[in-house]
């Protein structure tokens, strides 16, 4: 059997495969955060008659902030970028030979304007690890949420003095979310002609978000408590209320969200200086169970513009613009661009180094500005077998929700 | 028995003109032509095209080494082993170096390889083809364009690469009224010595299709030499002449080295023998023009040559 077509069908084993895991119940991963205290928020513990009830006081605050946070999260939790891989020959005039060219990226990096020729299928298949450390810059080990009560003798304001003091009590909670994801992706592509490559990315995640909360109650100077009326704590935590610890989540497993994509190389040695120049087109489906963590739930589309040169036969820079149009929430519709290069130092290596950005124009606040340095290393110690690792540093960690460093391994092999 | 002798002769001719006219495809029956390529890369993909618009005639199966020799040695071996195509087309040097160690009763034509005598050696072979080498009247006539003075050229080169190329451009040259001044070199570092020996004896500098000539310390000199001293130096690239060198003078296009080897084809698959047919040069070429150093060699580049400029860096 050709070895294409042998490709081809292990493609779609483990397509389907992997579809299949993806139909599993759904779990509601994605409301850990929101599910935390019963889903109710938090109640207290009801007073005794003949004083009026305030265990519902803290709830609308504190299911508006779990919610809050639940969102910022569950939305920032995105899908990787992947390149598709561009090895080959480049031409060397002078000598009448062609030249091998480890043109490579990262895994998780930018484009190149090149692409894989007629005929060519390309599969990768990588692990990526994404634990996530920072949300908007604070420790996701220890993330605090302050809950306010609401009015309680109607006059519009928290009193901080006399009968109603009690109403500038707080709940202060603090969370401890282990959040990280496994991807396992199958990359394909084929070049249907020389400038014409298609292919999918197909994502196996695993998804594990365990959160634990304790919530402790604080009058207006810190003191814990609250306010008393005689011997008699207003907002407590009793038999009847809300416990102050509380812990959710799980892990899931299955299909992420499934990538197409088209990459036509319109330009390509027009000459020494103006670069080759290509269009990229990204489909990403909504197969990944949004409940479960496992996908955004959306459909996005994506333009990019990418335009890269070679010289010297060595050393590729490349840049790449382009817009993402997030169709279930425009909110998340963001700029992408990438600035990087690649230099084939050895003839079986190559390094990359590149800036990806992300910058959502109306954005929600969370993450609307990333960038990530990605370093990468391509080595090919046999012929048409390459193994390739990248790690991506973000940049400035107070934006969004962000790992330390992502790293990803991988083993790409062309037919 | 000198009848006898006689008539067993033209028995034997006339079995050996029917065996040679069966092994021909039929009028009418698509020859079966495997082109084999070295690799992937858009000038060879571009000769393909140029062979196919041209041999329209054959079936062509195409096959790629992807670089690997051993690749091509299993796939030859393969070939072999089943029915013979009625020509082979190796695209690129790679594809014609394995071709030449393993094919010997299966015509060949080959295309986009830079110095093919230098690859298949003196032993006539069942093989022609269309090098990517640039005629050499052509060069020398373009240095002797750029100025009434150029009576001497020099080149530096390796006679284990690309002596038999040293000893056409001689002749040549003496037909053109020039006289070339080739020194000899082993190794890269030797060109230092080899230029500096010719400072004062030539009015234009020649950069050979060589090898040993194009390690960049040796390119470097050479572009250095010109400079010194204020001659035209003629590169084999757009990229040497954006390094520098006066003109860069390279085949023009794949397609049409393709379609030249597919006119070979075509005379062989009509019952010609490959060795009859001389390998060819290309036919178009691309002159790159940089008037940055005609300045600074205070050099005025006349309107002929400019006009025929594909790329005129200024």
């Amino acid at each position: 059997m050709d070895e294409r077509l042998r490709a081809v069908l292990c493609l779609l084993l483990i397509l389907l495969a992997a579809g299949s895991g993806g139909l599993a119940d759904a779990a509601d991963l994605k409301n850990t955060i929101r599910n935390l205290y019963g889903g109710q928020g938090i109640l207290v513990e009801p007073l005794p008659l003949p004083f009026p009830s305030q265990e519902a006081r803290f709830q609308a605050s504190s299911l508006q902030g779990l919610d809050q946070l639940n969102s910022q999260l569950t939305s920032a939790i995105g899908v990787p970028s992947f390149n598709s891989s561009v090895t080959g020959f480049t031409f060397d005039v002078e000598r009448g030979v062609p030249v091998r060219t480890t043109e490579s990226l990262g895994p998780l990096l930018t484009e190149r304007a090149t692409t894989l020729g007629a005929g060519k299928l390309d599969l990768t298949f990588s692990y990526t690890r994404v634990n996530f450390t920072k949300l908007q810059g604070k420790n996701l080990k220890d993330l605090e949420l302050v809950f306010l009560r609401d009015d309680a003798n109607g006059n519009g304001i928290r009193d901080t003095s006399g009968p109603f003091s009690f109403e500038s009590d707080v709940i202060r909670a603090r969370l401890n979310v282990d959040l990280t994801e496994d991807i396992f992706a199958l990359i394909a592509t084929y070049g249907l002609t020389r400038e014409w490559d298609v292919g999918l990315v197909v994502p196996v995640t695993h998804v594990r978000l365990i959160a634990t909360a304790h919530a402790a109650i604080f009058d207006q100077f810190g003191n814990p408590g609250g306010t008393k009326f005689g011997d008699i704590l207003i907002h407590r935590f009793g038999p009847n209320s809300s416990q102050p610890d509380a812990s959710g989540g799980g892990e899931e497993t299955g299909l992420g969200d499934i990538i197409l994509r088209t990459k036509y190389n319109f330009l390509r040695g027009h000459d020494n200086v103006i670069p080759d120049l290509a269009f990229l087109v990204e489909l990403k489906l909504p197969t990944g169970s949004e409940e479960r963590l496992l996908g955004t739930g959306g459909t996005n589309l994506t333009g990019i513009l990418v335009a890269s040169k070679t010289y010297a036969q060595w050393f590729t820079p490349h840049v790449n613009l382009g817009y993402e149009i997030d169709t279930k929430d425009t909110r998340e519709s963001a700029i992408r661009y990438a600035l990087g290069l690649d230099a084939r130092v050895l003839p079986e290596l190559t390094i990359a180094a590149g800036l990806i950005g992300r910058a959502k124009p109306d954005g929600t606040g969370t993450g609307d500005h990333i960038v990530d340095l990605s370093l990468g290393v391509k080595w090919n110690p046999v012929k048409s077998l390459i193994l390739r690792t990248n790690v991506q540093i973000p940049l400035d960690k107070n934006s969004g929700l962000r790992a330390d460093f992502i790293p990803t391994v991988g083993i790409e092999y062309i037919f | 028995m000198p009848i006898l002798t006689g008539r067993v002769a033209l028995l034997l001719s006339i079995v050996w003109l029917l065996v040679a006219a069966a092994s021909l495809p039929l009028p009418g029956e698509a020859a079966n032509v495997v082109a084999l390529k070295s690799a992937d890369v858009d000038v060879y993909n571009d000769a393909l095209d140029g062979f196919k618009s041209v041999a329209g005639r054959a079936q062509v199966s195409e096959y790629d080494m992807e670089g690997d020799l051993q690749r091509g040695r299993r796939f030859l071996a393969r070939l072999k082993s089943g029915p013979k195509p009625d020509l082979i087309f190796a695209i690129g040097i790679w594809a014609l170096q394995v071709v030449i160690e393993e094919i010997r009763d299966i015509p060949v034509v080959f295309a986009m390889v830079l110095n093919p005598s230098a690859v298949i050696g003196p032993e006539p072979r069942n093989i022609t083809g269309a090098s990517m080498n640039v005629p050499i009247e052509q060069q020398i006539a373009l240095l002797k364009k750029t100025s009434p003075h150029v009576r001497r050229i020099g080149a530096v080169y390796d006679p284990s690469k690309t002596g038999f190329l040293v000893k056409q451009a001689e002749r040549i040259a003496r037909d053109q009224g020039v006289r070339l001044l080739a020194k000899a070199i082993v190794s890269p570092k030797d060109s230092f010595a080899a230029l500096d020996a010719m400072q004062g004896e030539i009015d234009a500098l020649w950069i050979l299709p060589d090898v040993t000539v194009l390690a960049p310390e040796s390119v470097q000199y050479m572009l250095l030499f010109a400079f010194r001293n204020k001659i035209a130096l003629l590169g084999l690239s757009e990229n040497q002449a954006r390094m520098g060198a006066l003109f860069g003078l390279s085949f023009g296009s794949g397609v049409d080295i393709g379609s030249q080897a597919g006119e070979m084809a075509n005379e062989i698959l009509s019952g010609r023998r490959a060795e009859e047919i001389p390998f060819t040069t290309a036919r178009k070429l691309k002159l790159t023009v940089n008037l940055k150093t005609a300045g600074k060699l205070g050099l005025q580049i006349p309107k002929e040559i400019l006009d025929r400029a594909d790329v005129v860096i200024r």
